[in-house]
């Protein structure tokens, strides 16, 4: 994985005395730094560039988050939720990838942040997990960033996983496509911590998913996480469809499977392609050829295009086949799908969303 | 067509800007031979926006001009078909362009509709799918006038269903057929 180096680092007032910004003068040296007392229109220059998605990832704005950390994951209109809850420690990615989401929904905030405030963050998280403890909630970090990509740099995660180890009624998911793991191999996650894998085979990755981590590399990462005590998991998503697609996404669970404990794993998730006609105007604008653009989708009532049912439908029943012969009894979701696409592929839909979020709950 | 007339044309029929700027950033044979195209049957904005969206994706999927897609026979054939209105040759080029950007979407709908022709249905039962088989649902509709049609259409519905036809049509639904055709 290509290693990250912003053209600048830009630092509001209040967040010099950070743990997040001594890591970043530590690991980043070399980058200048600029000291501003509101990022607000610094963090706009990127409009000014032809491409401004792309510009806004190569400076990284260390600021202090003002709004809830804590939020349930949004879903997507009439679809079967998993019960998620989302923490935003950085805002934006240093890779990018063809079909990301955070194109269009970060189209004008677009800038790279990290939030400086780890200890308003675990407050806040705290407060929420000692008031409900009856309930179980499973966490994620990577719904706006990618949850490691910038671990070498911050330590961000590094200082969330001790306190999140210690909660009973966790389980903090850390998503990545990166194989940014070596900070915290030496810490005890005690089974509260989930390190997952977007996960595509090779070529998928060549083509739409740049600046990423390897096919390879992202599994030995697993597999060093996974030997390390943490639990893991993998999402095939976005599934993507092509000539070929059913022997590279065989050969990448084979693979997959003969590296990590299966019986190890905490959940699969599955879910094909997926935008907004708004997005794919934008991915149409950015990357013209992507071969992306060209797949049979049509709009869905949540409005967003997808694959045709029977095609996506066939798709996840041959994954689904397939994760089955390795691992007969491992935990496969569906992301952003309707209970019809769920029967067809399951024979059963959950009945809610606490139904599926219970069943991600770890079994101890 | 010129840049000009294509400007005029889309004035004319109060084209959104964005639509207009699309336009004006093909190729210019691209450009030109929509140009003839839309200004020949006068095709209106919505339209257009989807024969546009296909267009791009099938030319650039099949490595090919916009201009060769609407050079084939097939386009020029209906453009000129006598025998059809204006706004049945726009149904019909919009439903080859479609055709032509969703092959296997297509299929699958024919393959439905032949097995729903072959039910030989009661004319008073109408079945439909979903636009893009989006829901995996057959809708069936029908209509009575006494309880005495009521009981003959629902007879003939359930022989319908009761033939192999009826599963088949709901495995390209689920996208299972292929499986059967593999077992």
């Amino acid at each position: 994985m290509e290693n990250f180096r912003p053209e600048e680092l830009i630092v509001e007032h209040g967040s010099e005395s950070s743990r997040i910004y001594a890591n970043l003068r530590r690991t980043l040296p070399q980058v200048p730094v600029k000291f501003v007392d509101d990022i607000g229109s610094d963090a706009n220059t990127h409009f000014a560039h032809r491409d401004p998605f792309g510009a806004a990832k190569k400076k990284l704005y260390l600021t202090r988050y003002k709004g809830d950390f804590f939020k349930k994951c949004p879903g997507s209109d009439g679809q079967v939720c998993c019960n998620y809850f989302v923490i935003n420690f950085a805002s934006n990615c240093p890779m990018d990838c063809s079909y990301c989401y955070l194109q269009e929904y970060l189209l004008d905030n677009a800038s790279l942040k990290v939030f400086s405030n780890v200890d308003d963050l675990i407050d806040e998280a705290d407060r929420t997990l000692q008031k409900h403890r009856g309930v179980f909630f499973r966490i994620g970090t990577g719904e706006i960033t990618d949850s490691l990509a910038l671990e070498p740099y911050t330590g961000m995660v590094r200082e969330l996983i001790p306190y999140f180890a210690e909660q009973l009624n966790v389980l903090l998911e850390l998503k990545t496509k990166s194989d940014c793991v070596d900070s915290i191999l030496d810490l005890d996650p005690k089974g509260r911590v989930v390190v997952a894998w977007s996960m595509n085979p090779q070529p998928v990755i060549d083509l739409d998913e740049r600046g990423t981590a390897s096919f390879d590399d992202r599994l030995v990462a697993a597999r060093r996480c996974q030997d390390a005590g943490y639990r893991l998991g993998f999402h095939f998503d976005p599934m993507i469809e092509y000539r070929g697609w059913e022997a590279d996404y065989q050969t990448m669970l084979e693979q997959i499977f003969a590296t990590i404990d299966w019986h190890r794993l905490s959940w699969l998730s599955l879910g094909v392609l997926r935008e907004t006609p708004r997005l794919k105007r934008m991915m149409r604008e950015r990357f013209p050829h992507s071969r992306l653009l060209t797949g049979e989708q049509v709009l869905c009532p949540d409005g967003k295009m997808r694959y045709f049912q029977p095609l996506r439908v066939e798709m996840y029943r041959k994954m689904v086949a397939w994760i089955r012969r390795a691992a007969p009894t491992v935990k496969i979701y569906l992301c952003m799908e309707s209970r019809d696409v769920w029967q067809q592929v399951f024979g059963f839909a959950p009945a809610c969303e606490k139904e599926l979020g219970n069943q991600m709950a770890p079994v101890d | 067509m010129s840049e000009s007339e294509i400007r005029a044309y889309a004035q004319g029929r109060g084209f959104h800007d964005q639509t207009l700027t699309r336009w004006l950033g093909w190729e210019r044979t691209d450009r030109d031979a929509l140009g003839e195209l839309a200004s020949g049957l006068k095709i209106g904005e919505n339209h257009l926006r989807d024969m546009m969206d296909w267009l791009e994706d099938t030319a650039s999927r099949d490595h090919a001009k916009i201009s060769q897609i609407l050079a084939t026979k097939a386009i020029s054939d209906l453009s000129t078909d006598p025998r059809l209105g204006r706004a049945d040759k726009v149904k019909r080029i919009k439903e080859h362009l479609r055709r032509l950007r969703f092959p296997r979407l297509a299929q699958t709908e024919d393959e439905i509709r032949t097995r729903i022709q072959s039910l030989k249905l009661h004319p008073e039962i109408r079945v439909s799918v979903p636009p893009g088989l989006e829901g995996g649902r057959l809708h069936v509709e029908f209509t009575a006038t006494s309880a005495t049609e009521l009981l003959t259409i629902a007879g003939k519905l359930r022989a319908a269903a009761e033939t192999s036809l009826a599963p088949e049509i709901f495995e390209l639904l689920a996208g299972t057929h292929r499986e059967k055709e593999r077992e």
